[in-house]
């Protein structure tokens, strides 16, 4: 029976205690392996929602918020010109601009009520009747230049645009065609292929969406470049999202825009408010990284006690080892083999445990650290009259990249709180490794005090 | 043959330096039984931590058949005591956990005596100091007293040792049990021809010796 069957036996010599052991090491066991599944499943949802909701800028004309306001139009040079940013991906520019009666034939599918007559004759922002009369909502219209996402983001004017039927448009389309929402089609009667007047031109439907809001799906969307020559606004653009390759390049990418601009736009990013929403799962992040090596540490002062206490406990055993000729290192491994047992046993049953409590332990950090409240998100829509595009973030995002929405940021808040948790291999490797830590920290001082017992000893104390 | 010259060993203690060993110088010859009566605090203890090369003398030599061991570094004293001494204690030592047959085992591990020899040899010792495969099996705690120092007996003669330093050994035992102890350390003795150094206060056991020495005070006298 050699040095490490003895150590791997002596840890079953007494029962109790080894009980004892086994059972406070897989608790911190258990304690850091799901303050690592937490901690996994928290870095996972951020990097998901930076990666995805946090790396754009929206850039509007000065003075100009979503059909409000005043100012004058950006222009496609101005706007292509930002291409050249460093980091910068992609610009997805949008002219928005609204239908009177007088100019469409299309009736809008949203009653004015005292809301619209209340606010529609500001601004200039009145229907057919200006700011006496009857007030008639106009229909919007949005130019852009990207309506893959459009149609995916969760854009104008809050909820998500799905494609209900036909299909889009290329980027690049200067074609008379338009893709409407769902209430503008139902109340116009217009079904693929159908075909409505707007600027006196002949305009088809290649596709119905449902926004899932009835602002968004009274609006119609077409291309940049025809919007511009049907509402002579050639190179006029009423708002651009600029996307940055990183978040952590957003505010870099904001000031060059800026002066690049210069006080001809309002340039806003959504870095700051995905940051705001992101500071609680950055604290859960924390929390978790500080109580997983805490409890690891822990774990590691809680064996190295216990096996001082063995140590002491049968220095005279030790002694007598040493006297029958067993080397320093022969009994340190014997002490080492059993620490090990206890840590590995610990680990085992911490495992198990760690991963079945992982995932209410981390609902539970994360509700306490105020993650689950969607209401801390900006509302960046203008509600009434809004109309830039808004159709930048790349799928799942639900930012506000284009600015003139409300509720884009809403399902972002909603989803914080939906973290997956799970354990993979390096979960599994991550316990071994923290077992391996444990027992060597566990061992050091076990080992120091072995290696100064002297076999002398045991004589004397006979 | 063992062979003691002028070996000294002083602590250094709260009290100021004792010395507890002075200029001992004796010889024992292979086989031989030699008994050192001393009392309490005499430097008994001492002078067999020196002789096993638990502990370094200051000054003076220690020869066993030719090789000095004096001075040996540590590495050299634990293969020495693996291998050429055998202890047996006046408490046993056994290894609570280890079976009697284990624990004879763990010396000739310790001597790196063969593996595949090492469970008739330890079956061997056993038998030869009366315990049979039942005894074996059983741990120190299911043994009797006298059964735990036959099996440290069988342990300290295992690898076949030049030398046994036995400390008190029956101290524990009644005087009958005592006295089948000290014949096993005769005849293993005289078996093995090997030298045995027994420290006792029983003058009835030291009487039973070849020879008898006496320690007072660190010095080490021949009685006649």
């Amino acid at each position: 029976m050699n040095a490490l069957r003895r150590g791997v036996r002596n840890a079953f010599r007494n029962a109790m205690r080894s009980v004892g052991v086994v059972v406070i090491l897989a608790v911190a066991i258990a304690l850091s392996i799901s303050m690592l599944i937490a901690r996994d499943a928290v870095t996972a949802k951020i990097n998901t929602v930076r990666s995805s909701t946090g790396n754009t800028i929206t850039v509007s004309p000065a003075g100009f918020f979503g059909g409000q306001g005043g100012g004058t139009p950006l222009t496609t040079a101005q706007i292509t010109g930002l291409l050249s940013i460093p980091n910068v991906t992609a610009v997805q520019a949008q002219l928005s601009e609204r239908l009177t009666t007088s100019q469409t034939n299309l009736v809008t599918p949203i009653t004015a009520g005292s809301l619209g007559s209340r606010f529609g004759g500001f601004g200039g922002r009145s229907g057919a009747s200006g700011s006496t009369g009857t007030f008639s909502v106009p229909i919007s219209v949005i130019g852009t230049n990207s309506p893959g996402n459009s149609l995916v983001g969760g854009a104008n004017g809050g909820g998500t645009e799905k494609l209900t039927s036909g299909t889009t448009f290329s980027p690049t389309s200067s074609a008379d065609v338009a893709i409407v929402g769902t209430d503008l089609a139902t109340k116009n009667k217009l079904k693929v292929g159908s075909t409505f007047t707007a600027w006196k031109t002949t305009i088809t439907v290649v596709g119905i969406y449902d926004a899932g809001s009835t602002f968004a799906n009274a609006d119609a969307l077409m291309p940049l470049a025809t919007v511009q020559k049907l509402a002579a606004a050639t190179n006029q653009i009423t708002g651009a999202t600029v996307v940055v390759n990183n978040i952590n390049n957003v505010a870099a990418a904001s000031t060059a825009i800026t002066k690049k601009l210069g006080s001809a736009a309002d340039v806003t990013s959504t870095q700051a408010t995905v940051q705001s929403q992101l500071a609680p799962l950055n604290s859960v992040k924390d929390i978790s990284t500080y109580t997983l090596i805490g409890a690891v540490i822990g774990a590691a002062i809680i064996l190295l006690l216990s096996m001082l206490m063995i140590v002491r406990e049968r220095r005279r055993e030790i002694g007598v080892l040493k006297a029958l000729g067993a080397t320093n290192r022969s009994v340190v491994s014997q002490f080492i083999a059993e620490s090990t047992t206890f840590t590995v046993m610990g680990a085992i049953v911490g495992f198990i445990v760690g991963v079945i409590i992982s995932s209410p332990i981390t609902s539970a950090l994360v509700s306490a650290s105020g993650g689950s409240s969607p209401g801390g998100f900006v509302r960046r829509g203008t509600g009434f009259g809004g109309g830039g595009s808004g159709f930048t973030p790349p799928a799942g995002a639900a930012t506000g990249g284009g600015g003139f929405r409300f509720g884009g940021t809403r399902g972002l808040g909603n989803t914080l709180t939906q973290l997956h948790t799970s354990a993979g291999w390096s979960t599994l490797v991550f316990a071994l490794l923290a077992a391996i830590v444990i027992a060597a920290l566990g061992s050091t001082v076990a080992s120091a005090t072995i290696t100064r017992i002297r076999p002398a000893e045991v004589l004397r104390s006979e | 043959m063992l062979n003691v010259e002028n070996l000294n060993k002083t602590f250094k203690t709260d009290g100021g330096e004792v010395h507890a060993v002075r200029d001992v110088s004796f010889h024992a010859a292979d086989g031989e039984v030699v008994a050192i009566i001393g009392a309490s605090g005499s430097g008994k203890s001492t002078l067999l931590s020196l002789l096993g090369l638990l502990d370094a003398p200051d000054e003076g030599s220690i020869d066993m058949n030719g090789t000095q061991l004096a001075h040996l570094d540590a590495a050299g004293r634990t293969k020495y005591r693996s291998r050429q001494v055998g202890f047996v204690f006046q408490a046993f030592n056994l290894i609570p956990n280890l079976t009697a047959k284990e624990n004879v085992k763990l010396a000739l591990e310790f001597a790196e005596w063969p593996k595949d020899d090492r469970d008739a040899r330890a079956e061997q010792m056993l038998s030869m100091v009366g315990l049979g495969a039942d005894k074996a099996s059983r741990r120190p705690n299911k043994l009797s007293g006298g059964e735990q120092q036959r099996v440290a007996i069988a342990r300290a003669f295992s690898a076949q040792p030049q030398l046994i330093l036995a400390d008190e050994p029956t101290g524990s035992l009644d005087r009958a049990t005592g006295q089948k102890i000290v014949e096993l350390l005769r005849n293993a003795a005289n078996t093995q021809k090997t030298t045995v150094l027994v420290v006792t206060h029983d003058e009835k056991i030291a009487k039973q010796a070849d020879r008898r020495l006496e320690i007072e005070d660190g010095v080490l006298t021949e009685i006649a």
